[in-house]
């Protein structure tokens, strides 16, 4: 990366526009990463010796048909991808590309170094590494839910003007209140709606906080996140620990299998055949978006988060419109909450472990959409799932870097595909009337 | 107006989230009558105790605990419950501090001291520095470390009133990747960790050899999915001691992979394994405590548990130190032959391993024991 900019900073003084320096950055990363994909994965020690490639094509985990293995030779795949790679950057170095085009052009490079690498971490000569390609992404599903959950909260909070920091606490409020109202009273789903409950109260907290007390929302979100560790660790070692079939012993979620659609070769077990919340929350993602851009109370939503004095003056009650949906945020964030107690079975202290500021992160990847927010959480659940998946391939890659796969993915996916980014123009500003 | 009526709502916020965030495990000096939520806790409290009958119940024996706190069902806990067995043995008077972060380490040992503690415990090896340095600094002042030696961390010599409790693990391990290898239908064992430090990978490497050996002595080719003592520096980790999601997440992942006995080093992350077992495809081997009495309700999917014997090792220091026989400047290296650590069966798969396996595993004991067959891990107490 470093080294492309540096390579066509010259050239770009000399040629001018800005549009021109990105063209080369971007064409001259396209083409190392086709050299890294030869050189490192195509011509290395591992794909030699007519190494091939074995992906299992099965999920032992899930009942389904026996799917056969995919095999085919490592070297002469990956040398391909990269010569694709190559082709491409150098394309996008020499010409002007609509920008479809660049944008299609750069989904390609990433999808094919992304195939080579896998091609290349299950490639043995003997045969005997596989690469499970529907767990990676059965793995991708399941830590995509909480992320896509609290990434929603942020999203109806921030589009109405409000700094949501407090996801992860939220998320933690949710989770803990699941599994003690859903062990108390033996019924998974009346804990999920406890946690809900829960995830809205926390969302109260904050709107009021932020709004009537006008609060510097980034600092008072991690204040919240917090008081929610402190909170849930205390109630959880003084309550739950010297107790747990009392307080914290759940039946994790069963999965609904979809009938027909379950069946679809591969994908089928990984889409149609999960518990009911990831269904849920990916009809959340469409909801929201539906409301957000094709509403009343979307459009005043968004005109609240933009421009909170025009919409008083139409006549839109700015402050009650942020309460409900910072609160609504809350509600949604305490589902994924519940997602991750749910799939468990029991609540431990600080199990989220940072996913709520990975929530936060795809919000502002995802341009503050729920489909964005969507795309961000499956690309980052991917790369874990792909990090941790690999791990046991025995890659001459220190485990330490490899878990490091999803925030660089993150970082690259942002600068190629992404680039800049505008939140709505009040976000985190308190509105004063008069 | 507005900006001082907000400001100090903010700080009165602050300071209630810190308190609260602080309660949860704020380092209280606690007598051993206001806490014992263990569930485990037998014994009196300091009070009766000082009333017993034995004449070394005024020796005061000192506890600070390492952030996870008395009640963390690891290490603390039986460390905490070692001093206390010490005391219903009417052979001491314990106390402990709790620390909740690490620069509570130095404060605590502090207040100790100046509390007339015949011995200090500190527990854990993230407690070395601490420990050394109060105890270069305070000559007179007896202390005993748990899972560490006696040497001085930087300069690496003993230090005369430090006694060091060492545990080497890897043998427990060791049976336990030889069961594993023996149990397996699938020829497919995995192992995953919270972090790649020494007290988790010497768990990892010890479970590895015993897989190997196994596949030597019967020649077979069982695999080990997630670590290979040969590659350390890769390996399959949680990177996390607390995320259950993606403790379940790996292990579906190794389940796939064709692993049906998964061993998890890596503290309550670790139930994320107990609960993708819980459908059926796969057995755990529990670490650092009897899953089946630590964890009860997932009994049903423990084949077996590698337990470190730090309760019973904090105990005999204890009462040793009352009757007059400290050991400092030297360590006890606790393994298979005293108590150190040991593979339990699981209470209800236990019955499920054939008896044959079960002579086998005890004969391997004995060889580890007396030195026929040797444990390779780098993470090994010296």
């Amino acid at each position: 990366m470093a080294v492309a900019t540096i390579a066509a900073a010259p050239t770009a003084i000399a040629g001018g526009t800005e549009a021109d320096t990105r063209r080369y950055t971007a064409g001259a990363t396209q083409i190392i990463m086709g050299l890294v994909m030869l050189l490192g994965f195509g011509l290395g020690t591992r794909t030699a010796h007519g190494a091939s490639t074995t992906f299992g094509m099965t999920l032992v985990s899930k009942q389904g048909t026996h799917v056969p293995d995919w095999v085919f030779p490592a070297r002469p795949v990956i040398v391909a991808l990269a010569v694709v790679v190559v082709l491409l950057g150098a394309a996008r170095l020499a010409v002007q590309l609509p920008r479809r085009w660049r944008l299609i052009g750069t989904s390609v490079v990433l999808f094919c170094f992304t195939f080579a690498f896998m091609a290349w971490s299950a490639a043995d000569p003997k045969g005997g590494e596989r690469l499970i390609l529907p767990s990676v992404l059965d793995s991708m599903v399941i830590a995509a839910v909480p992320l896509v959950l609290g990434a929603l909260g942020g999203v109806v909070g921030e589009r109405s003007g409000v700094v949501n920091v407090a996801i992860e606490g939220q998320l933690l409020f949710g989770g803990f209140m699941t599994a003690l109202v859903g062990t108390a009273t033996h019924s998974l789903w009346i804990g999920v709606i406890a946690g809900v409950l829960a995830g809205a109260l926390m969302g109260l907290l904050l709107a009021v906080l932020a709004i009537r007390y006008l609060i510097e929302q980034v600092v008072l979100g991690v204040v919240l996140n917090l008081l929610a560790l402190g909170v849930t660790g205390f109630l959880f070692k003084s309550l739950m620990q010297t107790n747990q079939n009392s307080y914290n012993n759940l039946t994790p979620f069963t999965t609904v299998r979809i009938p027909g659609l379950a069946s679809i070769w591969v994908i089928g077990p990984v889409a149609f055949d999960q518990p009911l919340i990831v269904y849920i929350a990916v009809f959340l993602v469409m909801l929201v978006h539906l409301g957000l851009f094709h509403t009343r109370w979307g459009l005043r939503t968004r005109a609240v988060g933009e421009h909170p004095a025009a919409a008083d003056t139409v006549g839109v009650k700015v402050l009650r419109l942020r309460y409900r949906n910072v609160m609504l945020g809350g509600a949604f964030a305490g589902l994924g909450g519940a997602w991750l107690v749910g799939n468990v079975g029991n609540f431990t202290e600080n199990m989220t472990n940072g996913k709520g500021f990975i929530a936060l992160a795809a919000v502002i990847f995802g341009r503050w959409s729920p489909f964005g927010a969507l795309a961000a959480a499956a690309l980052f659940g991917f790369t874990d799932a792909l990090a941790s998946q690999t791990s046991s391939l025995q890659l001459p890659i220190p485990s330490d870097l490899l878990t490091t796969l999803p925030y660089v993915a993150t970082l690259f996916a942002v600068a190629g595909l992404i680039g800049r980014v505008r939140a709505p123009a009040a976000d985190g500003k308190p509105y004063i009337k008069g | 107006m507005r900006t001082t009526n907000m400001t100090r709502i903010a700080a009165t916020a602050a300071v209630v989230a810190l308190a609260a965030a602080g309660c949860g495990s704020k380092s209280t000096p606690a007598a051993s009558s206001s806490t014992s939520s263990t569930g485990s806790t037998s014994s009196t409290s300091s009070s009766s105790s000082s009333s017993g009958s034995a004449s070394n119940a005024n020796f005061l024996a000192c506890m600070v605990t390492d952030t996870g706190g008395i009640d963390d069902r690891s290490f603390n806990a039986s460390a905490w419950k070692g001093m206390q067995d010490a005391q219903s043995d009417g052979k001491a008077t314990v106390k402990y501090l709790q620390s909740t972060t690490e620069n509570d380490y130095v404060p605590n040992i502090t207040q100790l001291e100046g509390q007339n503690c015949k011995l200090i415990v500190t527990v854990g090896g993230l407690m070395a520095d601490a420990t050394d340095s109060q105890a270069a600094a305070k000559p007179g002042q007896n202390f005993a470390i748990v899972d560490n030696s006696s040497a001085d961390t930087k300069t690496n010599k003993p230090i005369p009133n430090v006694h060091g409790l060492e545990f080497n693990t890897a043998q427990g391990a060791f049976l336990a990747g030889y069961l594993a290898a023996a149990s397996s239908k699938s020829g497919v064992v995995a192992t995953w960790g919270g972090q790649n430090i020494p007290p988790v990978t010497i768990y990892m490497d010890g479970f590895w050899e015993g897989v190997q050996y196994y596949n030597t002595a019967k020649s077979k080719s069982v695999k080990v999915l997630g670590w290979d003592e040969t590659n350390p520096g890769s390996g399959t980790f949680a990177n996390s001691f607390t995320d259950t999601n993606k403790g379940k997440s790996i292990t579906d992942g190794f389940i796939n992979q064709g692993a049906d006995i998964i061993f998890p080093v890596a503290g309550g992350a670790g139930r994320g394994a107990t609960a993708s077992a819980k459908a059926g495809k796969a057995k755990v081997i529990w670490v650092d405590t009897d899953g089946c009495v630590s964890d009860n309700e997932d009994c049903s999917v423990f084949l077996a548990s590698v337990t470190k014997g730090i309760e019973t090792s904090v105990k005999k220091i204890v009462e040793d130190a009352a009757a007059g026989n400290y050991k400092g400047g030297t360590q006890d290296v606790l393994d298979l032959s005293n108590g150190g650590t040991d593979l339990v069966y699981g209470q209800q798969l236990g019955s499920s391993i054939p008896s044959a396996l079960q002579s086998e595993i005890t004969a391997l004991k004995a060889q580890i024991t007396s030195g026929a067959i040797k444990i390779k891990s780098p993470s090994q107490p010296k």
